[in-house]
């Protein structure tokens, strides 16, 4: 095989685009929504409304609801109210075998709360990197898709023969094959540094999962002692097994904060009841790149401080870095725009893309598309679309939904999980220009409607403006699309030939 | 990292990539009659890379070395799209839009 190393390039950069496209537009979508996870999450919870409530207070209601239904529990988890989220939440593990358990308190009553059981924007983001299956396996499947990408993203800028002279060019009024080349190579490359970097830190986020073996064959399975060592979380002490009286935790969480700067985000209470218990004050990230939690270990009983995290080592700063740059939580309200708009034009690159395979191997007009392209033209439709209606169908279902409903939380994820899959099988079922344009209506309509029941089931409109500014832009933009692929006649003079050039699609 | 240090970025970097946009034979006879002279490309080109350098200046100055640079990137994002957009749907609208970012640049500054 006698080929040039542009040519290799651009067939690796082709077919590992392809095989890694629909999970990695999945992982896109929803990791650019989950820039606004904490607005998803209180748009999704209308009957919460901003409570200034004392963290210390806060974390004693917990700690009252804890004792009375987790006494035995081996740790026990507290986050405190924020002002984007005026809850507590409690989790603890019965032993280190069994799941987390949850539970969401008022944080004004320390009682369960009565506001809709949802999952908010937690949804979208765990969504993003496990695909709502299990764990480990949605971990690697997204790791491996994403390593996959970073070389079809290093294969398409060796490909791009043009990256200068091409760098504002976008060509409608060509071939379609032209146009989605053109479209693919503008959000490609405009973008090309935050694409690099979101797809390897991304990587970063995921390298104890894909690559776990280092710290299994230094550490023995003592996994927690690297994390300590690396200065991420506090010693931990063994149970005695003999009880002893805990101090109350207001005090700790005050003597705490008169250390450090940031807010307090969490309280931790290791071995609860126990006389070897700790208690651990958790501080929201302070200023910075880096993803890290400044922390203070006291010992639940004596009051004494054990221990203080603060500061990492090299080797922990740079991952921890990597971990800030790719979660942003450091921009603020106008870079965070930019970055939303940087992650649709990742997803509009990988859309582009799985379009562009299917359009430059249209048969000639007449010819009847073979097996393989009519299954990538309905996983392109089932997924380009087909999860855009998920989603909308996912925030209508949060409103349309009782209140009361057993379950709610889950039939939320089955809702989303039903429109998609409704869509994606009439995708594979008509792969058609037609069909593109029915969806995109379809998408448009639902997106368009959440405002509308927005302001028909909650009396909360005037607070999500933002949200519901978001949810008529996206429709919009959906409605467009989907205008241009019903009016697309193809271009001038190849109209004459081939009278709907985008059927072939 | 204020939304006027953004401004401030995202309106240098505008200006310098349609200086930039404009060097070009290509996007140049879109917008005028013709391909640019010599001299008015590579005037064009100096204008354009400072503009560009003005803006990691400014986002270094205002969101310091910490944001400045992630700062100055995602402007660099922003404003090419919004290049390409006018380019290739309101071409006649470059020049004018690339003038007026200058001003909005100095307000911004001011507030920044």
């Amino acid at each position: 095989m006698k080929q040039g190393f542009r040519q290799s390039m651009a067939w690796l950069h082709t077919w590992a685009g392809l095989v890694t496209g629909w999970v990695m537009f999945c992982v896109f979508v929803t990791g650019t929504a989950t820039y606004y996870r904490t607005d998803i999450s209180h748009w999704m919870r209308p009957e919460l409304r901003p409570a200034a409530v004392e963290p210390g207070i806060a974390a004693e209601r917990g700690a009252a609801y804890l004792k009375v239904h987790a006494p035995k529990a081996v740790a026990w988890y507290i986050a405190l109210p924020q002002e984007e989220r005026p809850l507590l939440d409690v989790y603890w593990f019965d032993s280190f075998d069994t799941p987390i358990r949850q539970a969401t308190l008022d944080a004004g009553t320390g009682q369960p709360s009565t506001a809709r059981a949802t999952q908010g924007g937690d949804f979208l983001y765990r969504f993003h990197f496990e695909l709502q299956m299990m764990p480990l396996i949605g971990r690697w499947i997204v790791g491996a898709s994403a390593l996959i990408l970073l070389v079809a993203l290093v294969s398409g800028i060796v490909t791009h023969r043009r990256i200068f002279s091409d760098f504002f060019t976008f060509r409608r009024d060509k071939s379609a094959q032209r146009g989605w080349l053109d479209a693919h190579n503008v959000t490609g490359v405009l973008a090309l540094p935050f694409h690099l970097m979101i797809t390897y830190t991304g990587i970063v986020t995921l390298a104890f999962t894909l690559m776990p073996w280092g710290v299994a064959s230094a550490y023995r399975g003592d996994a927690l002692r690297f994390f300590t060592e690396a200065g991420q979380n506090p010693a931990g002490r063994a149970a005695t097994g003999r009880p002893a009286e805990a101090l109350p935790l207001a005090p700790l969480m005050a003597r705490a904060q008169g250390e450090v700067s940031e807010p307090l985000e969490m309280a931790i209470v290791n071995n609860p009841g126990d006389a070897a218990a700790t208690v651990v004050a958790v501080f929201e990230e302070p200023k910075g790149l880096a993803h890290r939690h400044p922390q203070v270990v006291f010992d639940a009983t004596s009051g004494d401080v054990i221990d203080r995290l603060g500061t990492l080592k090299p080797a922990a700063h740079v991952f921890t870095s990597f971990l800030g740059l790719h979660e942003a939580h450091f921009a603020g309200p106008a870079l965070r725009v930019l970055f939303f708009l940087c992650g649709l034009m990742g997803s509009a690159t990988i859309a582009t893309g799985l379009v562009l395979w299917a359009v430059a191997r249209a048969p000639k007009a007449g010819a009847a598309p073979g097996f393989s392209l009519r299954l990538v033209r309905g996983l392109n439709l089932g997924t380009i679309l087909g999860l855009p209606i998920g989603i909308a169908a996912f925030f209508l279902a949060n409103r349309l939904l009782p209140v009361d409903l057993v379950g709610r939380a889950t039939w939320e994820g089955g809702v989303f999980f039903g429109a998609w899959g409704l869509a994606a099988l009439v995708g594979l079922a008509r792969p058609q220009a037609r069909t593109w344009r029915e969806m995109g209506t379809a998408a448009a309509v639902l997106f368009l409607g959440v405002p509308f029941v927005d302001v028909l089931t909650t009396d909360r409109g005037l607070d999500f403006l933002g949200f519901d500014a978001a949810m008529i832009a996206i429709g919009l933009l959906l409605a467009w699309g989907a205008r241009k692929v019903s009016r697309y006649r193809g271009p001038a003079r190849a109209r004459a030939a081939a009278p709907d050039n985008l059927a072939r699609a | 990292m204020t939304p006027s240090s953004v401004l401030l970025t995202l309106a240098l970097s505008f200006a310098g990539l349609s200086a930039l946009c404009l060097a070009m034979d290509r996007h140049h006879r879109a917008i005028f009659r013709g391909a640019p002279s010599r001299r008015r490309a590579r005037a064009l080109r100096v204008a354009g890379w400072c503009g560009i350098g003005a803006a990691f200046a400014a986002a270094v100055i205002t969101a310091d070395w910490n944001f400045g640079p992630v700062q100055w990137l995602g402007s660099l994002t922003g404003a090419a799209l919004l290049v390409v957009g006018l380019v290739s749907y309101r071409p006649r609208w470059v020049r004018p839009a690339a003038l007026v970012a200058l001003p909005v640049a100095a307000v911004a500054a001011f507030l920044a």
